[in-house]
């Protein structure tokens, strides 16, 4: 699933270079492909453009004042050296950004912090300690016109004028173009350990999950997941050494069966393959989805998507509030009305399904996002136009270009 | 402080406004008697007043959305406002604009206890979500000190903090979804009854929280709900030297601990509760540091233990820690009435918000000390020490003539100096009125022009809370000649307010 054209490289080694590069398109009117090392192009819609803009010549760290829990970066230092960096000082990203790299042919420990930011993905964590944009301070950025600008700060607080760190936090590179990051970091837990069940069907699990969760217990992962020929539930813990035996404690009693525990090693090692969604056994061009929707609708939509013959296999995060599964291959003959299909019964269960990976044609006729009600649309398309007024920063990544247009 | 001139032609129009707003609303929910106006002159913050040209309570989003089309028709500005406990103006009125006030929309519309989320009114004051959601385990966790008054909607404007944000978040990392009013009248809906609703979309909810309702009426929002700790205790230590003090939040942070609340208290406050508590300290503290962890009984113990031994190293003079419930609300007591105490020890004080990186505190007290001297005014500290968020509380007389004005110049040289070190202008209380000829300061006028210009995305006639936050209007019109001439068109010489 390689995009369909080839764009000239262009990889700028300053910002000051990001600007120039940028200046020159807006003048010409000429449309930019904004990356960080390109390992995720698959994800968002196909952008149509000559030239590809790469961040990852932008690679200076900064700084890290560990005892002050700041790190500023550039957009193109990767994810893999900050959390290496992180890790030497007993910290952490809580967001436990996904890397998701493998699932378009990219080299994991390419993707950068950038494109975590830029893309906003945020892994099992997300759902109890907050996803990307809770943990950026500042941005430093340049808009569609070619013009530098910082925004934010390196403050734990900060209430000062509109909060464009978050803004930009997800927009995909569509309304600037990302040049250095100033995140908030944590200490890491000292401890963690996880406890797999078998499942007892969906809506018990997710209910079951949902009492846990609503008591003051130190979990920070609860996902149901495939294992062997039936699902298991996981169930992370996370805390001092003491917390996490006197929390494990605690689950005893709650109605679940007794369970396998991983301990420190295994525990981490098994997340990070829920977080890449290792355990969804999908091929290489088998179709998958991202659905957010309230827990307690997930099992009676999972069921859904079943019945219609929609989805192989898969598996819930967040306590149930978020699905991803497989459409496999064989459909996508069919996949023309799958999309919509699928679309309408996450809908019709409150929810939105998301096109995490498909061939480029799908994601181009259909949008990788569903596409939000018509006033937040023209609402969203005036706010990009502000920061690209004449729209060449990554157009259409987020929203279909005949969307947007017809917005503005 | 200088406002926009008011618009007379609009003033002269008040009776007729208000017959067209009546029709909206209905008859009682109009104020423009002088005398039901008078309540409203000011919001938190009383040294800038205002007696708005009409008070306006709707009582529905539908409401909302048409005094909004009405007031864009007519070019009237509106100025929207919760409980008004706003400490940076940002509820104050103007003499020629309509004051939208949220208290009657004030129903809490659904509590979802299984996906641990409550859907609200913009006016349901902060603490009633916490009790209505107490019953099931669960509670809202921001909980700025207004909590008991200010309302939601408030708090989503201003992105309001408080105590437990050091480790819990701002309102911004509680709120999942939000319906709101455009100026235009169109209602917006963003987000969802779930964590990740808006996920794929622009981050607008993000963008919405924390816009001091210079973009949108917030009308409804849904919140997070996360299960009240299980138990907390709280520590009190005292420190022979503020140095002490700093280095010991130094240490705790540090050592990988982020309690739930982490507060710093100076002599001066210390004494000024003592006449209200009968409180004894040791005479030698200069400082003292409030210290709270929660958890399981197990985890606070081994936490206790810690801090403990990194305050003992710190140097601390004198440690308490409470047992029971009722002495953890002891020790708080002294930080609760930290504020009302220090207003009885003098005729007037002015407390402001600026934020440092937490290691250059030393610093940054110093620099006070300094300006004290200069000033001729006497000034206590009370602040959020682990996220280095300060409120400098200086005392003046504001029937000595100069006084206020001196206050005023002594509180921005204080900011300033927390933007000279690193810091930003406003932690938890908003820009409002009271910062904003500091933003630039802070910002470039490319940064702040980067700001500026989602005004024209969100309300292109600039009639929504003008004069606040930014030292300039945003002078939208002239946008889109800006955007033709490409990077020619920088940034002329705009009259200010």
């Amino acid at each position: 699933m390689t995009p369909s054209s080839d764009p000239v490289v262009c990889r700028p080694a300053c910002a000051d270079d990001v600007a120039d590069v940028v200046r020159a398109a807006c003048s010409k009117g000429q449309a930019l492909e904004v990356a960080g090392n390109g390992t995720r192009r698959g994800l968002g819609n196909p952008v149509a453009a000559a030239v590809r803009l790469e961040l990852g010549g932008l690679d200076r760290v900064h700084f890290y004042e560990p005892d002050d829990l700041v790190i500023r970066v550039d957009a193109g230092v990767p994810l893999a050296e900050v959390e290496r960096m992180l890790a030497g000082q007993g910290q952490y990203l809580p967001f436990e950004p996904p890397r998701h790299a493998a699932l378009y042919g990219g080299d994991p420990a390419r993707a950068t912090i950038g494109g975590a930011v830029a893309t906003g993905l945020s892994g099992p964590r997300r759902f109890q300690v907050g996803a990307a944009r809770d943990f950026v301070l500042g941005v430093d950025g340049v808009n569609g016109q070619g013009e530098a600008f910082v925004a934010g700060g390196r403050t734990m607080k900060n209430v000062t004028g509109y909060d464009l760190s978050k803004l930009l936090c997800g927009s995909f590179g569509t309304m600037a173009v990302l040049t250095t990051l100033t995140l908030k970091v944590l200490p890491a837990p000292e401890a963690e350990r996880t406890m797999l069940f078998p499942s007892a069907g969906l809506a018990g699990d997710i209910a079951a999950l949902a009492a846990i969760l609503s008591r003051p217990l130190a979990v920070t992962g609860a996902a149901i997941v495939p294992d062997g020929d039936g699902m298991a539930v996981a169930l992370r813990l996370e805390s001092s050494a003491p917390g996490v035996a006197d929390h494990a404690a605690r689950l005893d009693g709650t109605g679940l069966p007794p369970g396998r525990v991983l301990a420190a090693e295994e525990s981490r090692a098994f997340w990070a393959r829920v977080r890449e969604l290792e355990a969804l056994g999908a091929g290489d061009d088998d179709v998958l989805w991202r659905i957010h929707q309230p827990a307690t609708r997930a099992a009676a939509l999972a069921d859904s998507l079943r019945q219609a013959g929609l989805v192989s296999s898969l598996m819930l995060d967040w306590g149930g509030a978020l699905m991803f599964c497989v459409t496999p291959a064989i459909v996508l003959a069919g996949l023309d009305t799958a999309v919509p299909r699928l679309r309408a019964l996450a809908a019709g269960a409150g929810g939105r399904a998301i096109l995490l990976r498909a061939p480029d044609g799908i994601r181009a006729a259909h949008g990788a996002f569903p596409a939000p009600e018509p006033t937040v649309r023209a609402l969203a398309a005036r706010t990009r136009r502000v920061f690209d007024p004449v729209g060449i920063l990554n157009p259409g990544r987020m929203t279909l270009v005949r969307e947007g247009a017809e917005a503005c | 402080m200088r406002m926009p001139d008011p618009d007379r032609g609009i003033m002269a129009r008040r009776g007729e406004l208000a017959a067209r707003l009546r029709r909206i609303v209905g008859a009682q929910w109009v104020l423009d008697d002088e005398a039901e106006r008078r309540p409203y002159r000011c919001d938190g913050i009383t040294a800038y007043q205002a007696t708005p040209l009409l008070v306006v309570l709707p009582a529905s989003t539908a409401e909302i959305q048409a005094v909004l089309a009405l007031c864009r028709e007519q070019g009237v500005k509106v100025v929207p406002r919760g409980s008004g406990t706003s400490l940076s103006g940002g509820a104050l009125p103007l003499e020629d604009g309509v004051l939208l006030v949220t208290s009657r929309l004030c129903a809490i519309v659904a509590m979802d206890v299984e996906n641990r989320v409550a859907r609200v009114q913009c006016g349901v004051p902060n603490i009633r979500i916490s009790e209505a959601a107490r019953p099931f385990g669960l509670c809202y966790m921001p909980d700025p000190s207004s909590q008991m008054i200010s309302t939601i909607g408030g708090n989503v404007a201003e992105n309001s903090g408080g105590v437990h944000c050091l480790k819990y978040g701002m309102t911004s990392n509680h709120v999942v979804g939000l319906e709101a009013v455009l100026m235009s009248g169109e209602v917006i809906r963003l987000g969802g009854a779930f964590q990740g609703a808006a996920d794929g979309e622009l981050d607008l909810i993000g963008l919405l929280t924390g816009s001091e309702g210079l973009l949108a009426v917030v009308t409804e929002i849904t919140v997070r709900l996360v299960p009240l700790p299980e138990a907390a205790r709280v520590m009190s230590m005292g420190f022979a030297s503020v140095e002490d003090a700093c280095r010991c939040v130094g240490a705790i942070i540090g050592a990988g601990i982020i309690p739930a609340g982490l507060e710093f208290m100076d002599r001066k406050v210390l004494n000024a509760v003592a006449s209200l508590l009968r409180e004894e300290h040791d005479p030698r503290t200069a400082a003292l540091l409030l210290c709270e962890l929660d958890g399981t009984a197990a985890e606070i113990d081994a936490l206790i233990d810690r801090v403990r031994g990194l305050a003992d190293q710190a140097g601390a003079i004198d440690i308490r820690t409470s047992r029971t419930e009722e002495e953890r609300e002891r020790i708080w007591r002294s930080r609760k009435l930290a504020f009302s105490a220090i207003g009885k020890m003098c005729k007037d004080y002015y407390c402001t918000d600026g934020t440092i990186p937490r290691n250059r505190l030393p610093d940054i007290l110093d620099r006070m000390a300094e300006l004290s001297r200069t000033y001729g005014l006497d000034y206590a500290n009370c602040f959020h020490a682990g996220d280095g968020n300060l409120h400098p509380i200086i005392m003046y007389d504001a029937a000595r003539p100069g006084d206020l004005d001196k206050a005023e110049a002594f509180g921005a040289d204080v900011l300033r100096a927390c933007v000279d070190m690193g810091g930003v202008l406003s932690g938890e209380h908003g820009v409002g009125v009271e910062k904003r000829d500091l933003m630039t300061h802070q910002f470039a006028p490319a940064d702040l022009r980067q700001q500026q210009v989602l005004k024209c995305a969100f309300d292109p006639g600039e009639l929504l809370n003008p004069g606040k936050v930014f030292p300039t209007p945003c002078r939208c019109a002239e946008f889109g000649r800006m955007h033709v001439r490409g990077g020619e068109m920088r940034f002329p010489d705009i009259p200010r307010f």
